[in-house]
């Protein structure tokens, strides 16, 4: 006990007093670290290990035009599982993101090639659409009270069959040559990506400073190290690798950059806003959420409809990379593997089921380790039936981990 | 503000009063006629044994429930709760008995849940928290709990520590008068004596308590100033803390002969 609160933040050591929780000990400490601050620590380890292996099996893995491929292609499941984050922490469910992203995608198609309208107006309605989506279901779900779990596997079949109704009796709409096609096929390059890094890296500089200017002002114990340049320079350093391994391809991708800006805004809202607060108190005791004045159904609603938001700029992401829209759109009936796979990596990326706990950049990571497991095992020349196995094996996993975390963690200190 | 009536005791005036409450559920009448009084700087105990009505009582005052008939009135002026907001705006606070806190959450966010400090839509409506931890800072020293910590998630703290959590958070508005409903049910004895000086402390700083106990020996006869005793939902006894004894109480709770001193 004593060896770890040496390195740890001052305000940290003033609770080491008379008043420390019996029975805490180093294993309980250990456990609730992981269930905070350290969640993302055996995540990144594990993406870590799963790249060193699969680099050690096939020599294109490595590649920067492979794992230019790799990072656009968890785009898609990232930017869903981002939504799913909002719904998650309040300890509810989406099961219709996959569709809202097939559906919301043929609909921008559609206004597109029948209608004709410009790229940005359309994609603009695809996400108002998703949005509207999203908010209806929360309503539903907190108007009847009625649990999210059965209200979204309905609206995602209900938004199957409208993805269908949408499409044209071809069954596909092609957008290549429509411009839609050009969002996946557009690359920063050079300068400009750097230019793109530098923004990024003083964004965080600077939202980082001024907490640690305030803390000061007030009174309270900040490291400039600790709090501003250690992340600041863990953040360059891994960005600075990204951008220059992208590089080494065609740029930064579009569907990248816009990851990072949602990831960012997200991150932002969860973190530093009342609605962030608010996020995590409805998933944590509901009851105390609504006795605190919160209005709990505002929070879900508003939650819902980001969920739904999200899952259209992803459909829309998909829809320009591979140059159209079909049946199988948003994973097909259902939401599919996309579904899937976008749960998978929200959980594997450390948000509880529960509600309450998990973080945005769980999306990324989580993300990450499925593309990264996908992607790997094509190269190794796998069938698909052996990725489904790994993909299922490695959800169990961290919902089995996240389920024990959950168990040791609240009987902790009541 | 909350040193008016200066030094002299306790002020004449009632904080809070209520006159003949009446409250029923269906065809169960919780409260009858009930009136009570709460002045600055004084800690009165409301007991009553199960189903007496504390809970109703305290409900009403928290601007949870609303009366069928009765007066109530906050410093001499008739008023009407539609909702906890109400209560709030008025200066009345309440910590229930499960402490309605997040687990999750840190004492800061806490303290300021569902009033956080808000930055201008210029920072995103980025949360204040430097100057919400100052200020947690200040509400706890004031309160003598400064070895509480103000990151550590509060579902890894011990029972009395998060019955401070949620005390301090009532003060933290700076209310004129702090209900409490069974402040000590979950603690060890050596905790609860604590959770009392707390109490005293905040009588002391002018603040008009109000608290539910079923521990009568302990911490209702060695806390409070005054004890209401409600029975089936009507007064049947008022005492001056100091010249009664348990007894006598618990009697009133139970309603004359039976069980004297075992029923607690």
């Amino acid at each position: 006990m004593t060896a770890s609160t040496n390195e740890l933040p001052t305000d940290a050591t003033s609770h080491e007093g008379p008043e420390t929780v019996p029975g805490l000990d180093r294993k309980d400490r250990i456990l609730a670290l992981l269930a905070g601050d350290l969640r993302a620590l055996p995540i990144a380890a594990g993406l870590i290990v799963l790249g060193l292996f699969f680099a050690s099996q096939s020599a294109p893995f490595l590649t920067s035009r492979n794992l230019s491929n790799l990072i656009v292609q968890s785009v898609v499941t990232g930017i869903i599982a981002l939504g799913l984050i909002f719904v998650l922490l309040l300890g509810e469910i989406d099961l219709s993101v996959a569709a809202t992203s097939g559906a919301t995608a043929v609909f921008m198609a559609k206004l597109v090639v029948d209608q004709g309208l410009s790229v940005w107006l359309a994609v603009g309605g695809g996400v108002l659409a998703g949005l509207l989506i999203g908010a209806v279901v929360g309503f539903w779900i907190t108007r009847f009270d009625v649990p999210s779990f059965v209200v979204t596997l309905g609206a995602g079949l209900i938004l199957g069959g409208v993805q269908l109704l949408l499409l044209p009796a071809t069954g596909r709409y092609n957008l290549l040559g429509t411009g839609v096609d050009k969002i996946a096929d557009t690359y920063i390059v050079g300068v400009g990506s750097w230019l793109v890094w530098l923004v990024a890296v003083a964004s965080l500089a600077a939202l980082r400073y001024s907490s640690y200017r305030r803390k000061l002002t007030h009174g309270l114990a900040s490291s400039l190290v600790r709090d501003v340049l250690l992340p600041v320079a863990m953040l360059g350093v891994l960005t600075a690798v990204l951008v220059w391994v992208l590089n080494g391809y065609r740029g930064i991708p579009m569907p990248v950059i816009v990851f990072a800006v949602l990831l960012s805004v997200a991150g932002f809202f969860v973190t530093e806003t009342a609605f962030g607060v608010h996020l995590y108190a409805v998933g944590g005791s509901g009851e105390a959420a609504l006795r605190a004045g919160i209005n709990v159904p505002r929070v879900k609603i508003t939650s819902f409809a980001l969920a739904g938001a999200l899952a259209a700029i992803a459909g829309i992401i998909a829809a320009s990379r591979i140059l159209g829209v079909s049946v199988s759109s948003g994973g097909g009936v259902g939401g599919g593997t996309l579904l899937l796979d976008s749960i998978a990596a929200a959980v594997i990326g450390g948000v509880s089921l529960f509600g309450g706990r998990g973080r945005v950049s769980g999306a990324l990571l989580g993300a990450l380790i499925i593309g990264t497991v996908s992607n790997g095992l094509n190269l190794m020349g796998v069938d698909t039936q052996v990725k489904y196995i790994v993909t299922g094996s490695l959800l169990v996993l961290a919902v089995t981990l996240d389920c024990y975390i959950q168990r040791q963690t609240s009987t902790g200190g009541r | 503000m909350t040193d008016e009536g200066g030094t002299s005791a306790v002020a004449t005036q009632p904080l809070l009063e209520f006159r003949s409450i009446s409250k029923s559920f269906g065809g169960v009448r919780a409260l009858e006629g009930v009136s009570i009084c709460l002045r600055a700087g004084e800690v009165v105990g409301l007991v009553g044994d199960n189903g007496a009505g504390k809970s109703t009582l305290v409900k009403i005052m928290a601007g949870n429930l609303a009366p069928d008939s009765g007066e109530f009135l906050f410093e001499g002026t008739p008023v009407t709760l539609r909702e906890p907001a109400d209560a709030g705006a008025l200066g009345i606070q309440t910590v229930y008995q499960d402490l309605a806190l997040c687990d999750n959450l840190d004492a800061v966010q806490n303290l300021f849940l569902g009033r956080e400090l808000k930055g201008s839509w210029l920072s995103g409506g980025r949360v204040r928290r430097a100057e919400s931890e100052m200020r947690a800072r200040d509400v706890l020293r004031k309160l003598r709990l400064d070895k509480l910590s103000l990151t550590r998630s509060v579902g890894q703290m011990s029972g009395g520590q998060r019955q401070n959590i949620a005390i301090a958070r009532a003060i933290l508005w700076n209310p004129r008068v702090i209900l409490l409903d069974e402040p000590t049910a979950a603690l060890s004895l050596s905790t609860a004596l604590k959770v009392g000086e707390l109490i005293r402390t905040l009588a002391d700083q002018g603040h008009g308590v109000l608290v539910i106990s079923h521990d009568i020996h302990n911490f209702v006869m060695t806390v409070t100033d005054r004890i209401e005793v409600l029975r089936l939902g009507r007064n049947v006894a008022s005492y001056v803390s100091k010249e009664a004894n348990p007894e006598q109480i618990v009697n009133a709770m139970v309603g004359g002969k039976e069980g004297v001193n075992s029923s607690r």
